[in-house]
């Protein structure tokens, strides 16, 4: 089975706090650390499980700046088999249509049985990449895919719908997936993979690799913090007045 | 001149790192508190390939370097202490001697065990009455047909309570004094062979520290490191090695201290801002995080000079488990400082962090006998 | 100027409650183009669902068939395309639910229309859409433009328009099916509900939802004390489920449960939309958070910002007292 899998390396911004750059359209990074996007990582797993199972090769390919090679390059030891980096570099502003479709030409050689991506990055939350380049490559997708189980050209997929329902499909390979977080347990790359994954080598695609144009379907005119809407009152004092506090006025609520 | 990690370093430092933060750290505390030794944390860390970290792949290990081994060794103690001894016990106080010391065919039969996790490793050198002076010791081993038979008692055995292969170090003629001692690999299984007291530590305390009592233990003869009375040669090379890596886990108890540190700092308020803002605690922080560093870079130094095949390097390796242990006490105590009350309960992981580096100024050579090594490397 | 158009949902039967978001939206953004807004009713059976939504858009595009009885992106984005071709609108709209983001960015992608998802903004400016959308967690708000075409596509975040009733009666349009049947590649097999727990955490009066904040599963047991202490029943985020700390069905949000108790404390949860669309009609909202920033305070009614382990065993305390 041949697989491949998207990955964006992205800033972890969940518990940390984000800036807006001197520019207006841009974070402050140096003080983020960045690594794979997290459901990302749940598709690359969902991959190398396929592999397990049915054999092939997985080719993980991500458009991002040189450091993305590290993310790639974990991918690798954690059981890829060849590495792409499109050089962001070269392709000025990018958005999920631009994306996909620099990902579509960087794949259009690439055989597949099973294209596997996040359904969203933690950094753009645009659930834009794997629909579009389904669409772009001519394959059916479902995207928030919780399970997928795959017999001989069928696969059965889950998708998460809202409210805990799961729609059932039944798709025929190839396709590409769209993954949630939680599908699989990301494992760790052992020390051996790690030591064979460091020789390996990393395609690089540039302007002249990929030289027609991109459009993008918008343009980021600016970034702001969002305007507080109805802000909590924020209590103030020790760990014990404030919990004095909450506890009379849950009982001045009638819940105690 | 580069100080940047290779390749496979920087991958190795991001997978343990996450590996440790998410499956150790976890556990850290309780495990404190119960004294339990990890095993199922052991038995994960085996897959990943961290209990033969610089053993050939050949053996079934990883077939890394030391400094690689050294930056395992922070990870994992950062996350937990007890963790990070017990791996670096079986790495460079076991495997290591008998890779470096052994035949072929004790290679191949104990390394890949070591590895895998089905045993793991302990360093049978301390004794009730003999510590710093390794001479002292009263253990015996005598040859008698195809056998040593191993006498005596070995106290503050890192692992002892758990391990399955244990590298003892015993007289052969005492006359010799320190170069008539040998060193031996033993199983746990061998009759005579017992465990004796678990000791109740101040900190590391999941790491079975037991007594161990060897009467008329039978060992076969091919379980000799090296020759006859190269035990203190052995032992000493060995805890060269071994002391890079206490080095290591003094770096990642003293980084765990500094980032619960600096944490609290910022989300402490007192007289109405977050203490961090006060110059007293940035003094504090900038000297715990300047300490630290220094310690990495010796520890990075020491692991190189063993890397790049220096015959000596024990003024580095005593230099940077010296200093690290130095500031990991430090540190850890600038940490409960800045918590301030809080900080003594143990609530607060300082608390046991504070415990937990006490010991890196005992154990494999106090700091003390770090300072002889490294003076006498001046001197003499 | 073409008009507006927007996609009625609709899950087992029933239109869903987006759906009243997406038309209040859409009738605003015609209002402010002097346009029609026109609802699209994909589906089988459709009087019911006509009828629902009949006083809330200007026209509707009806396609009956059992091919539409349940959501496919592939039969959909088949008959959308036809639609889009023959009405030209300016704007298509979508809610940015499961089915939105399988739909819109793939159809958009076909027809060559800038689109963009996840909005919680939208406005013309200049003849060219403009969009707010949130990046890193929901920490900055971004404001796009649309590259100037002649028709847009946007998918909605649920609650970024709240539903006003309407008095208008659409004039009702129905026309062939166009698609015979769900393709090969792409079947809907069926909905799976999901699986039951043994507390059912929507009928419950007092919630405590727990998030990453938490940082290990060895400290539920704080948290289970303290829904314990106020005889309530502990809840969570998707971090919480994805790390196997409480099962699915302990999930609030857009893909867990939405749930409207008489309190909810909200723990270590920082505020993501998802969680926000599952919880937000709690009557009392307590949020306990040590980032000053997290988004859960422009949710909460009441706000503690400190370290969680600090405050839970205290609180737990002054509960039982209060209870005594």
């Amino acid at each position: 089975m041949d697989l491949i899998v998207c990955l964006k390396r992205v800033p972890q911004t969940a518990e940390a706090e984000v800036q807006i750059g001197p520019s207006g359209k841009e974070i402050v990074r140096d003080r983020l650390t960045f690594d794979m996007n997290e459901a990302d990582s749940y598709a690359l797993e969902e991959a190398i499980l396929l592999k397990e199972k049915f054999g092939g090769t997985i080719t993980v390919i991500s458009l991002g700046l040189p450091d993305a090679e590290d993310t790639l390059r974990i991918a690798l030891a954690k059981g890829a088999d060849h590495a792409i980096r499109i050089k962001a570099e070269d392709f000025g502003e990018l958005d999920g249509f631009k994306t996909a479709s620099l990902l579509k030409d960087a794949l259009v050689n690439v055989k597949f049985d099973v294209l596997l991506t996040g359904c969203v990055a933690t950094d753009d939350s645009l659930y834009q990449v794997g629909p579009v380049l389904a669409e772009l490559l001519g394959a059916p997708h479902a995207t928030l895919v919780g399970k997928i189980e795959i017999a001989g050209e069928k696969a059965h997929v889950n998708r998460e719908l809202e409210g805990g329902l799961i729609e059932h499909l039944e798709m025929s390979l190839p396709a590409v997936f769209a993954v949630q977080t939680g599908i699989n347990e990301p494992r760790y790359a052992s020390l051996i993979a790690i030591r064979r994954a460091a020789g390996k080598e990393i395609k690089l695609l540039g302007k002249d690799d990929i030289p027609s144009e991109h459009r993008v379907n918008s343009t980021l005119e600016k970034l702001f913090v969002p305007p507080a809407g109805k802000r909590a009152e924020i209590m103030t004092g020790t760990a014990d007045e404030v919990s004095a506090r909450t506890a009379s006025l849950i009982k001045e609520k009638g819940l105690i | 001149m580069n100080f940047d990690l290779t390749s496979d370093q920087k991958m190795l430092q991001d997978q343990v790192r996450k590996f440790a933060q998410t499956e150790l750290a976890p556990l850290a505390p309780e495990i404190d508190k119960s004294g339990e030794f990890p095993w199922p944390s052991l038995k994960k860390m085996a897959k990943l390939g961290l209990l033969g970290v610089i053993v050939p792949e050949k053996y079934g290990g990883s077939g890394f370097d030391f400094v690689s081994l050294a930056i395992a060794i922070e990870e994992i103690s950062r996350a937990c202490a007890s963790t990070g001894v017990i791996v670096a016990v079986n790495n460079s106080l076991t495997t290591y001697p008998i890779l470096e010391f052994s035949s072929e065919e004790l290679k191949k039969k104990y390394l890949p065990q070591l590895c895998s996790g089905e045993k793991i490793g302990a360093f049978g050198l301390t004794e009730p009455n003999a510590g710093s002076d390794v001479a002292a010791m009263e253990s015996t081993a005598r040859l008698e047909g195809d056998h040593y038979i191993v006498n005596g008692t070995k106290r503050f055995i890192t692992n002892g309570g758990e391990a399955g292969i244990y590298v003892v170090f015993a007289y052969t003629n005492r006359d010799l004094k320190h170069k008539g001692i040998s060193a031996f690999v033993v199983e746990r299984d061998t009759p005579g062979f017992s465990v004796g007291k678990h000791e109740d530590l101040m900190g590391i305390r999941a790491t079975a520290n037991c007594e161990l009592m060897f009467e008329d233990v039978k060992v076969p003869k091919e379980n000799l490191l090296g020759k006859e009375g190269d035990g203190f040669k052995i032992c000493m090379n060995t805890l060269d090695v071994s002391r890079i890596d206490i080095g290591a886990q003094a770096v990642g108890i003293a980084q765990a201290a500094l980032d619960e540190a600096v944490r609290y700092s910022k989300e402490r308020k007192a007289f109405g801002q977050p203490i961090c803002n006060f110059e007293m605690i940035e003094a504090l922080i900038a000297e715990m995080a300047t300490e630290i560093q220094a310690a990495r870079l010796l520890v990075h130094y020491a692991g190189f000079c063993k890397d790049k095949g220096m015959q000596k390097f024990s003024k580095e390796a005593a230099m940077s488990k010296y200093y690290a242990s130095d500031i990991a006490v430090d540190v850890t105590r600038k940490a409960v400082q800045i918590h301030g009350g809080y900080g003594y309960s143990k609530e607060y992981a300082v608390e046991r962090l504070y415990r937990d580096a006490k010991i890196l100024e005992l154990y494999e050579g106090t700091s003390e006998i770090q300072k002889i090594v490294i003076a006498r490397e001046l001197t003499r | 100027m073409a008009d507006i158009l927007a996609l009625v949902e609709h899950r087992q039967g029933a239109v869903r409650d987006v759906t009243f978001e997406l038309l209040t939206c859409g009738r605003k953004m015609a209002g402010t183009l002097n346009a029609k807004l026109t609802g699209v009713v994909l589906g089988h059976k459709t009087d019911d669902l006509v009828a629902r939504v009949r006083n809330h858009a200007h026209r509707l595009i009806v396609m009956d068939s059992e091919v539409f009885e349940n959501f496919n992106a592939e039969t959909y984005q088949h008959a959308l395309v036809k639609i889009i071709e023959r009405e030209h609108p300016y704007l298509s709209l979508f809610a940015n639910t499961a089915f939105g983001i399988d739909l819109c960015p793939a159809l958009a992608t076909q027809m060559g229309y800038p689109f963009t998802t996840d909005c919680i903004g939208v406005e013309i400016v200049d003849g060219q859409v403009r969009a707010t959308r949130q990046l890193y967690d929901g920490k900055l708000d971004a404001q796009v433009r649309l590259t100037a075409a002649d028709s847009y596509m946007l998918t909605m975040r649920s609650g970024a328009c709240p539903a006003e009733g309407s008095d208008l009666t659409a004039e009702v349009e129905r026309i062939e099916t166009l698609v015979a049947s769900q393709p090969e590649y792409r079947k809907f097999i069926e909905y799976i509900e999901a699986a039951v727990g043994d507390v059912d955490i929507t009928k419950a009066d007092v919630i405590v939802g727990v998030g990453r904040g938490i940082k290990e599963q060895a400290n539920m047991p704080m948290i289970e004390e303290l829904a314990k202490a106020l005889g309530g029943v502990v809840a969570c985020s998707r971090p919480v489920v994805d790390a196997n700390w409480l099962t699915k069905d302990r999930q609030v949000g857009s893909s867990g449960k939405t749930v409207k108790p008489k309190l909810y404390i909200a723990i270590g949860i920082s505020g993501a939309f998802q969680h926000i669309a599952g919880m937000k009609s709690s009557d009392t909202i307590i949020a306990i958070n040590k980032d000053p920033n997290a988004p859960i305070f422009n949710e909460a009614d009441y706000g503690i910002v400190d370290d969680l382990f600090k405050v839970v065993p205290v609180l737990k305390n002054k509960i039982l007292e209060l209870k005594k």
